[in-house]
């Protein structure tokens, strides 16, 4: 292979004759010298890509006392002898602009004349003026942008833009208590940067980052306003303890993604593996998400003005029948039904004595056309405004915020308005000392449902929305026993007003201290406050009982930390380099609570909706206090070797207040390496392979989410009424352990990243492979003891899977195209459960969920249908449960007894998707750009109990695709899977995959399409940049045939959340919705 | 500076460290042995009344595992059984909670130990009373176990059972005060009598049977003339309640009226109901004319309270706990022990003592009380043979105590488990006269329910040992 004739060569203030080794590696010419004389040689600046060898010779020489002669691939160096290369010439004044790639004008760039000492500053609209030597060289130097020198030539002004100093592998990653160069980083670490996220019109922050980050899976579970999606970091593990990542808000850590508006998010850094997130200790469990909010710059002020408004309309089912078709279909079914009890169903379905009421059909259904779903939902207003203003000197830099949110619920009467306001500053004192603080208050309302959609939507029909007088009507007003005596949704939403205001606060003071070169001293001082306020009113009108209840509740948590971090670094000769971190923490949170309670029916009216209206009741009214304390000391050292063998260890140690006493301390480790194969001298820089690393990590870490004194056993109040008046008892209700302890997770982790083609395409592939153990566990104990469970430290959960991210700059002319891709698989198993196989949990409609070892955690659990029992002799020569009757599901015996019973139980499949994937892909062309966003997600199940809520026992609201496929008779069998509904066996076929449907789905989360003004124009009108932008969320969703919920990640019942949990159940999760919006974004 | 942080002492919540050291304490623990029963009780229908042939379950759905027990497909698997078991021997642990500490305090009022002492006593014996009943021997606990000493301790025989439950007893009744002295809803001496004399029927052990059967009238109990009125709010701590759980609407209700109550409520009980159950057309057919218990176990119509002009259908549902009432918060207190149990059981034991003569006149008792007159009494001639007694008698009592959770026991210690349940007549259609007639398939080893699968598991291997053929 030839060598190349052209160089790109980086180099600050490098000898020589290191920089002359570097041309003939890259270019095979060879030197010729006396090493004595190069000994006045100075150091060399260069900064060339793709440069010819002779310029890259002439620029090497410029300033040197030498000269040189090629001779073939020969270059020999000489003594000058001549003139001095920079005789006096006369100056000449230079004048330009400097910008940055974008062309926003960058004030108090240095310029100055190489060789001279003095510079000037550019102004504050990026200008300069300067004097110069007519072949002189200008430098233009900035921190953060890439150093830039240009030859005057005699041209009298020159323009110059600086590129920004990151390539990517230069990029700064922030980890726990420090930060590390991309390229040094040893761990599974994801980073997104916040470019154009705040202009996506997402409520919440979690849902901007949706479908962007390998093994992060976050799932809008509720489409309701302001509610938290759930975010797993590589599958769930714990059962009781929750699988929450740790949130670290600028070094806080234990604060909520509900305190971080998207605006003031400078990136997100997530800690993968156990490696990295073991710094974190007993809380690291779950992955650790650390969100950095945007700091001030030195230079003129920058405001900034984000604002986007817009509609949300839900997107409902599309198939309710009403009027004749709901008649037609409510007289069949109610002649099934009789059939069923024995009836003729021959006899008139209504006004004949002969017919049980409770077969008959009233005539009024068929004047309904009310569709319920149409009515409780609404197209809603979105707004969002931000306003920033951030800059300083080089002693005193600030960031300051304010935020507006507002936010309706296509579900009528439900909203979550914010306000939210952050100021960072950090000041420089002297060359030693820095100090700063940050404040983020913010203050939240939302207005939460009365009623689940479900119950709302299946209202029949027939109902009116409201009466002329303003009163809701019933479904009883109309007819009796057979419908719902259910009150009007309408009326429910109407009266309920249930509010939750919170209050939050994180605030941080630190004070930073430069004791030696390369040894700092942070100390800060940070506090978590929230304030939290449940107020819950419902008018007589809107409730069953027919009297005006209420409750209110408040919630205040404050949670103090202090945390001391001594950092050092350091680069020793020959190539290694040190650094370390040595830190000590404590936490205390305190909580303290108050419920409080009406007698029922005790409201004097309905104009005061406050609880002094009410009277009070002594069993629901109280106040609490609890509080946990953690104090932790770790360290960190990182080394590394010429940047090709890089290696990390850290160690903490968590003393907490909720592990018991023979096990108050716990110790986290972790070690990582890495090997920058492409720094190898074997490695040939090639077109291929740009940049390969492969790194390995293990680590340990902890779940402290124990309850507070759950080492304890507790006694509660219970009650009895001896008298008949209520009394207060007392009984032991948790059984103590003495030796509880956090979770342990063990997990190692493989990676490689590869850049391909000069790193227009990355990839980073991940292996992981979790062992959580010690599960926290409400281990079932013999009742004999007293208790059915007892809070212990058994069992283990494996997840392992892979990883997958590719960034592709497909395009990178005038049109510009860039991918980034993700794929996750993560396969979780129950490993052990201590002493028992598999733990069972029924749902009272019938459903199981397994724990089972071997198995996914949370199976779904139940008969494995395979058809319908099409008469009375199939009935009787088939395997059936007892009591079954034609129309019913027939399952398969599985241990071929004849029979059907809950030893025919086998797993049907759970939660857990196969495979989820998100795929980001920005074009850009000219002043336009375009960003899709794309979430997939294969292989989980749901629950549908929707449906199973929609078939149910009384003749509500119906949907046609529910109907059509059922079973009316041996003649009329339907699709030969789903039985006939509403019988009193629902119980049995809920336990069954009757209802259990393929949640996968292929969503475009978002569209974002902005045009930027030019900047000339933009200028004009005195602003550095503009951007308008409109974004569609949700604009695509692709579900498989025959999934019925309204969202395929809506799961009513939560994730994993103790072992009575019910992942994967949809008990009418709202409908998700499609958002229009158009914004701005000003840069002044 | 570290153990202010990894120290903590609960500020809200007492624990085990602080607990159990005076008489105050004693005796809230008390009341939390009762608050156990008052809790487990509302449900206790769900295996006691639903397998028999006196109730069929709605499409409402109840409970997981309901439609087994209603159908007779019993299995260990199934979760009832293991939360009855569960909630026994919670209510068990709270009365040897009691017993283990009782020494602790020393500023006891004059027989104040010895009362709280009874009370645990008595307790304990009736949760292992319903334990031994159901499931047969059971793991005999006395003590506060540790989880190892618990996972080794096996099941103890049917009769050391019945020594523990009759030695409890005897210690109650020698310890606990009079009726007059006790607050209603607590046991008093006379409860702990009543219970005796029905663990000796049990046994059949007629003469001990009879002894403490005697000493119940003696305490002042005494049957109301109007069976109806048992039942109502205004008449609860009547003298014919020897023992029962008491509760008050609202703030410490139970769930038994609304399960009963049709889906739509009633004008003046409730806005709506759960609709659970239904009495089975079997019993309902079984109330002659002119039994007053009838109309107040059952209501055969039913109008739903809106639309004004609805009518009134056919809707036979039972009302026994029918009380105005806040949805799933009732205030109607539960009998455990009523006194006309007492005089059934004092028939029985008559009759095996070989007085029929005696047996007819307590059974009449009960007879004549229900129709208001000795019209409908029954005659030598009806209880002429053992047989015969027993179809008297558990005929009566499954109309006197319909709905009260005494048909299954009744059923199993007469042996007439298979018999009696072959089929149920669920529901009726009265225009067609034609009623639902369900096969049920009793097994023989039916007599006793199994033992919980989720507790077996728990047990080291082999420990806790099944019933027969399950």
């Amino acid at each position: 292979a030839g060598y190349a004739q052209k160089i790109t060569l980086v180099s600050r203030n490098v000898p020589l004759t290191e920089v002359l080794k570097e041309i003939r590696k890259q270019s095979g010419y060879s030197f010729v010298y006396n090493q004595k004389s190069l000994k006045s040689a100075r150091n060399v600046n260069l900064n060339v890509k793709d440069l010819d060898i002779h310029e890259v010779l002439q620029l090497c020489f410029k300033e040197q006392p030498f000269t040189y002669e090629v001779l073939m691939k020969t270059v020999i160096i000489k003594e000058f002898k001549g003139e001095k290369p920079l005789t006096q010439q006369a100056d000449m004044k230079v004048t330009g602009t400097v910008t940055d790639v974008k062309g926003i004008s960058i004030p108090g760039v240095s310029v100055r004349v190489k060789g001279r000492n003095a510079g000037i500053s550019t102004d504050i609209s990026g200008k300069y003026a300067i004097n110069a030597p007519e072949n002189g060289t200008l430098v233009f130097s900035f921190i953060g942008y890439a150093t830039q020198e240009v030859a005057v030539n005699k041209q009298a002004t020159i323009n110059v833009k600086l590129k920004e100093d990151s390539t990517a592998l230069e990029e700064l990653v922030v980890v726990g208590y420090g930060t590390v160069k991309k390229s040094s980083l040893t761990a599974a670490i994801s980073k997104i940067e916040n470019k154009n996220l705040d202009q996506i019109p997402a409520g919440r922050f979690e849902t901007a980052v949706v479908g962007r980050m390998a093994g992060i899976n976050i799932s809008t579970t509720r489409a309701r306003p302001g509610e938290a999606p759930i975010i797993r970091i590589r599958g769930a593990s714990s059962l009781d303890a929750g699988n929450e990542p740790l949130i670290v808000i600028d070094g806080f850590p234990g604060g909520s993604l509900d305190n971080v508006n998207m605006n003031d998010v400078e990136s997100m850094e997530v800690l993968k593996d156990a490696s990295s997130a073991a710094i974190y200790g007993s809380r690291g469990s779950g992955g650790v998400i650390i969100i950095t909010t945007k700091k001030g710059k030195a230079g003129k002020p920058q405001l900034n003005f984000n604002a986007y408004t817009g509609i949300a309309k839900a997107m409902g089912h599309d198939d309710w029948i009403s009027g004749q078709e709901y008649y037609d279909y409510v007289v069949r079914y109610q002649n099934r039904e009789y059939v069923w009890a024995g009836g003729d169903p021959s006899i008139p379905v209504w006004g004949d004595a002969r017919r049980p009421a409770a077969y008959q059909v009233n005539p009024v259904i068929k004047e309904g056309n009310v569709n319920w779903q149409e009515e409780v939902l609404e197209t809603a207003p979105i707004q969002n405004y931000n306003l920033s203003v951030s800059g300083g000197s080089e002693n005193a830099k600030y960031y300051v915020s304010g935020t507006f949110k507002d936010e309706r619920g296509t579900i009528r009467n439900t909203a979550y308005t914010s306000y939210a306001v952050r100021a960072n500053v950090d000041l420089k004192i002297n060359s030693a000392l820095n100090m700063g603080f940050m404040l983020s208050p913010n203050y939240n309302n939302r207005r939460n449902l009365g009623l689940g959609i479900e119950a709302m939507v299946k209202y029949p029909p027939f109902v009116a929305v409201k009466n002329p007088d303003g009163t809701y009507p019933k479904a009883r007003d109309y007819w009796g026993i057979v419908v719902t005596g259910g009150l009007n949704p309408m009326a429910v939403l109407d009266a309920t007003k249930n509010y939750t205001n919170a209050m939050n606060n994180v605030g941080e003071i630190y004070v930073g201290l430069d004791i030696l070169k390369g040894l700092k001293l942070r100390s800060s001082v940070g506090a978590n406050i929230t304030y939290t306020t449940n107020d819950v009113y419902q008018s007589a009108f809107g409730n069953a009982t027919n009297a005006a209840t209420g409750s209110a509740a408040d919630t205040r948590n404050f949670n103090l930390i202090n945390e001391n971090v001594l950092s050092y670094n350091k680069s020793f000769s020959g190539g290694h380099s040190l650094s370390g971190i040595l830190g000590a923490s404590f936490q205390k949170s305190k909580t303290r609570a108050t419920a409080m309670g009406i007698v029922a029916g005790s409201f004097s009216n309905d104009v005061i909706e406050t609880l002094n209206n009410a009277v009070i009741s002594p069993t629901l009214t109280r106040t609490s206090k609890t509080s946990w304390g953690l104090a932790s000391y770790f360290g960190r050292i990182n080394y590394d070797f010429k940047e090709k063998y890089l290696l990390a260890a850290s160690m903490r140690t968590d003393g907490s207040s909720r592990f018991a006493p023979n096990n108050k301390w716990g110790f986290f480790p972790s070690a990582s390496v890495a090997w920058r194969v492409s720094k190898e001298d074997f490695f040939k820089e090639n077109k291929l392979v740009s940049n390969l690393k492969l790194r390995a990590s293990y680590g340990v870490t902890g779940n402290f989410n124990i309850p507070d004194f759950g080492y304890l056993g507790g006694i509660s109040d219970v009650y009895y009424a001896p008298n008949g008046v209520l009394t207060k008892g007392q009984a032991q209700t948790t059984f103590g352990n003495k030796d509880l302890r956090w979770e342990e997770n063990r997990s190692y982790d493989v990676g490689m990243e590869l850049g391909l083609f000069r790193d227009r395409i990355n990839i980073v592939f991940d292996y992981y492979n979790k062992n959580t153990s010690d599960l926290l566990y409400l281990e079932s104990i013999p009742a004999t003891t007293g208790f059915i469970t007892s809070l212990r430290n058994t069992g283990e959960v494996n997840n392992r899977g892979i990883e997958l991210e590719i960034n592709t700059k497909n395009l990178t002319g005038a049109f510009k195209w860039e991918t980034s891709f993700n794929l996750t698989r993560n396969r979780n198993k129950v490993v052990s459960l201590g002493g028992v196989n598999e733990r069972i949990n029924t749902d009272t409609f019938g459903m199981s969920w397994i724990l089972r070892v071997g198995e996914p955690m949370f199976s779904y659990y139940g008969f494995k249908s395979i058809g319908v029992l099409q008469d009375a002799n199939d009935v009787a020569n088939s395997p059936v449960l007892a009591g079954s009757l034609p129309g019913n599901t027939k399952y398969e015996d599985v241990v071929k007894d004849g029979t059907i019973n809950s030893s025919d139980r086998v797993i049907l499949g759970s939660f857990h998707p196969k495979l989820f994937m998100g795929m980001v892909n920005d074009f850009s062309w000219k002043n336009f750009d375009l960003s899709i966003v794309m979430q997939a997600s294969l292989g989980a199940k749901m629950y549908n109990f929707e449906n199973e809520y929609y078939q149910g026992a009384l003749a509500g609201a119906m949907r046609r695709s529910l109907v059509e496929t059922q079973w009316w008779s041996a003649a009329e069998p339907g699709d030969g899977k789903m039985p006939g509904a509403a019988l009193s066996k629902l119980t049995w076929q809920a336990n069954s995959d009757v209802y259990i449907e393929d949640a996968s789905f292929l969503a475009v989360r978002n569209l974002n399409l902005g045009y930027t003004l030019p900047k000339a124009i933009a200028q004009k009108l005195r602003m550095q940049s503009f951007r308008i932008y409109t974004s569609i969320s949700n604009p695509f969703m692709l579900t498989r045939k025959g999934f019925h919920g309204y969202n395929p990640e809506g799961y009513t019942q939560g994730e994993i959340g103790g072992l009575n949990s019910k992942p994967g159940y949809n008990g009418g999760s709202e409908p998700i919705n499609r958002i229009y919006t158009l914004g701005l974004n000003v840069n002044f | 500076c570290n153990k202010d942080l990894t120290e903590i002492t609960p500020d809200s919540v007492l624990t085990t460290t602080d607990y159990y050291k005076t008489a105050k304490d004693l005796d809230l623990a008390v009341i939390g042995i009762y608050s156990s029963y008052q809790s487990r009780k509302p449900t206790d229908y769900i295996l006691l009344e639903l397998p028999t042939d006196n109730l069929y379950r709605t499409t409402y759905t109840l409970s997981a595992g309901a439609d087994d027990v209603d159908n007779m497909a019993i299995t260990s698997a199934n979760q009832l059984f293991a939360t009855f078991w569960e909630a026994s021997y919670s209510g068990i642990f709270r009365a040897n909670a009691v017993l283990a500490n009782i020494d602790n305090p020393k500023d006891y009022k004059a027989k104040q130990k010895e009362q709280l002492t009874g009370e645990a006593k008595f307790m304990r014996a009736l949760f292992y009373f319903d334990m031994v009943r159901l499931f047969g021997g059971v793991p005999k606990v006395t003590t506060l176990l540790e989880i190892n000493e618990a996972k080794s301790t096996p099941r103890a025989s049917k009769e050391e059972i019945y020594n523990l439950i009759i030695s409890d007893l005897k210690d109650a009744l020698a310890t606990l005060p009079a009726k007059a002295d006790m607050p209603k809803g607590r046991v008093s001496n006379g409860v702990a009598a009543a219970l005796l004399g029905k663990v000796y029927v049990y046994l059949k052990d007629w003469p001990n049977a009879k002894t403490y059967l005697d000493m119940v009238t003696g305490y002042g109990y005494a049957l109301q003339t109007d069976f109806a009125s048992l039942w109502k709010l205004e008449n609860e701590d009547n003298a014919e309640l020897i023992f029962a759980i008491k509760y008050i609407e609202g703030t410490n209700g139970h769930t038994l009226s609304s399960a009963f109550l049709p889906f739509g409520g009633k004008t003046g009980i409730a806005s709506s109901g759960l609709e659970s159950v239904f009495p089975s057309w079997d019993l309902h057919k079984l109330f002659e004319t002119g039994d007053t218990r009838k109309a107040a176990s059952i209501t055969e119509f039913y109008k739903t309270p809106t639309p004004a002009n609805s009518p009134t259908v056919w809707f036979p549902h039972v009302s026994k706990y029918e009380v105005k009432h806040l949805l799933n918060s009732s205030g109607i207190d539960l009998p455990v022990l009523r006194y006309a149990d007492v005089i059934l059981l004092l028939a029985e034991t008559q009759y095996g003592l070989n007085r029929p003569d005696l047996a007819l006149a307590e059974l009449n008792k009960i007879r004549s009380r229900a129709f208001g007159n000795a019209t409908k009494n029954y005659t030598p001639a009806d209880i002429a043979t053992a047989e015969a007694f027993t179809d008297k008698i558990l005929l009566e009592r499954r109309l006197e105590f319909a709905f009260e959770n005494e048909r299954w026991f009744d059923l199993v210690r007469t042996g007439r488990l298979l018999s009696e349940l072959a089929f149920e007549e669920r529901g009726y259609n009265p225009t067609t006269q034609t009623a639902l007639k369900f096969t049920l398939q009793p097994k023989p080893h039916y007599v006793l329910f199994p033992i919980p699968q989720r507790q077996i598991e728990v047990y080291n291997p082999g420990v806790l040992a099944q019933n027969q053929d399950y």
